[in-house]
């Protein structure tokens, strides 16, 4: 199906409505998991990978407001004390927005290690909240979840390229 | 203009402002959670729309396991099945005894010697997960509001204590392990009756015993069970047993470490004990106590004006 560029556009909203939608809730669906032991230590935390990428991506629809949401959704989804979720999100979220230009400029292996960079100061971050309410550290398992998070980096970046989805034109191109 | 333009100019408050201002209602908010506990009724609110959802997604595994099940060789299940015979038959001897001293504990009672506390009356729950917060020892269970679950019902598992419902949802309730840290058990030596309060390290299988005198009689391999004087574990109960015992005498208390007997990775299904008989006990007047303190605060800062 092959539109002209004018009908194209008028369809462009809710295209990137339906995209934008469709992969924050798959990526809570992957977070509300029934991860158990290891996996739930070790695993990535999909909605702040999703976020990361849409914040750096779609800076103009998806922002810090959206984080703090999610946020709050993932602090009672998890019950845990709320806010916590939110607070590193939206700490993500800036970090994020402060490097977009430069990251978008990167190949997507150097890309990676700019959100490994992001994911392990939101962990830390988390491991910090948690230690200052007088929890136990859980272990160093904690610190793989930032590596696994910026590996899953490319293949999203290749899903959220894929011609199929390349149809809703939502990807910003680099501006050399 | 089109989205695959830059947005020269940049709208709307800075993203530095946008920080500051989210960071600050989001530790606010945890204030709010952490001090006052003010966002519980939210908090049920949204797991009521949450909870089907994960019941949803744990479905393909649940299909999984039955059909893995159906398939399981009929070699085991006559193994097992023979196992659970001579169980049964070991246990009912047991249970004849517990009968008998049931009836003469009643008796006792009727006499005004003693206080019932232990009921066995329960209900079956089934472990779906642990919570998702690793740093936490605590796991969800398939009972919540609407089979009659509260906050305080102990819960055990076929070789004891695993721990307490701290929070109830609509359709599932959350148990906190007694190996969760500060979580803390009245626990008594089987052997000689020293009282104790084991408390959860937050560590996986170890439970600490605080504060106890160098030169109290505990030994490793004692058995600990809860001795019921906080109302909410009723007496008897299966705690841990003691594993270290360091008596340094250049210290005022000993290190006891002990390990808890049953362990929620062994089971899936657990017991909720839905009826503590509590009625031997005091009520704590929590609003009486916060008015008092309330009270105590302004008094004294009313004093502290005065002498200024």
């Amino acid at each position: 199906m092959d539109l002209s560029p004018v009908s194209r556009e008028a369809m462009r909203p809710m295209a990137r409505f339906r995209l934008l939608a469709g992969s924050i809730f798959i990526a809570l669906i992957l977070n509300l998991l029934p991860w158990s032991g290891a996996s739930l230590r070790a695993h990535p935390d999909f909605v702040l990978l999703v976020l990361l990428y849409w914040s750096i991506h779609q800076p103009r629809n998806i922002g810090q407001g959206w984080g703090f949401v999610l946020g709050l959704v993932m602090d009672v989804a998890n019950s845990v004390l709320l806010g916590q979720h939110a607070l590193i999100y939206v700490v993500a979220i800036y970090l994020a927005q402060l490097l977009r230009l430069r990251v978008l400029q990167l190949s997507l292996l150097e890309q990676a290690l700019h959100i490994l960079a992001i994911l392990f100061v939101a962990q830390t971050l988390a491991i910090l909240l948690n230690l200052s309410l007088g929890r136990e550290f859980p272990g160093l398992l904690l610190a793989v979840a930032p590596l696994l998070g910026a590996a899953l980096w490319i293949p999203m970046n290749y899903i959220a390229t894929l011609p199929r989805f390349r149809r809703s034109p939502i990807h910003t191109t680099v501006m050399r | 203009m089109s989205a695959y333009q830059e947005n020269f100019f940049a709208r709307g408050p800075s993203s530095l402002a946008k920080l500051t201002f989210f960071s600050l209602v989001a530790i606010a908010v945890m204030i709010a959670d952490h001090r006052f506990q003010a966002l519980s009724v939210v908090r049920l609110g949204v797991s009521a729309v949450i909870t089907p959802i994960e019941q949803a997604l744990r479905l393909p595994g649940t299909l999984v396991d039955r059909v893995g099940v159906y398939f399981r060789d009929q070699q085991r299940l006559v193994a097992e099945n023979a196992a659970l015979k001579l169980q049964v038959l070991d246990l009912s001897a047991a249970s004849q005894q517990a009968t008998l001293i049931r009836s003469e504990r009643a008796y006792l009672d009727s006499l005004g010697a003693a206080n019932a506390r232990f009921s066995d009356q329960g209900l079956v729950a089934e472990i779906i997960r642990d919570a998702r917060n690793p740093f936490a020892r605590k796991v969800i269970i398939d009972k919540g509001l609407s089979h009659g679950m509260a906050a305080g019902f102990a819960v055990i598992d076929g070789k004891g204590v695993i721990g307490q419902i701290t929070a109830v949802g609509m359709l599932s309730a959350e148990v906190t392990l007694t190996t969760e840290k500060d979580q803390s058990v009245p626990v008594m030596v089987v052997r000689n009756g020293v009282r104790a309060i084991a408390v959860g390290t937050g560590r996986e299988g170890t439970i600490d015993l605080p504060f106890i005198p160098v030169g109290a009689d505990i030994q490793v391999g004692d058995m600990l069970v809860s001795s019921g004087i906080d109302g909410t574990y009723p007496a008897g109960l299966a705690v841990a047993t003691v594993a270290v015992v360091d008596k340094n005498p250049a210290f005022p208390f000993a290190r006891i470490t002990a390990n808890p007997t049953a362990g929620t990775d062994q089971h899936r299904f657990v017991k909720v004990l839905t009826s503590p008989d509590t009625s031997g006990y005091p009520k704590p007047d929590i609003k009486a106590e916060e008015r008092k303190a309330a009270r105590d605060r302004s008094g004294g800062a009313a004093k502290r004006r005065e002498g200024r």
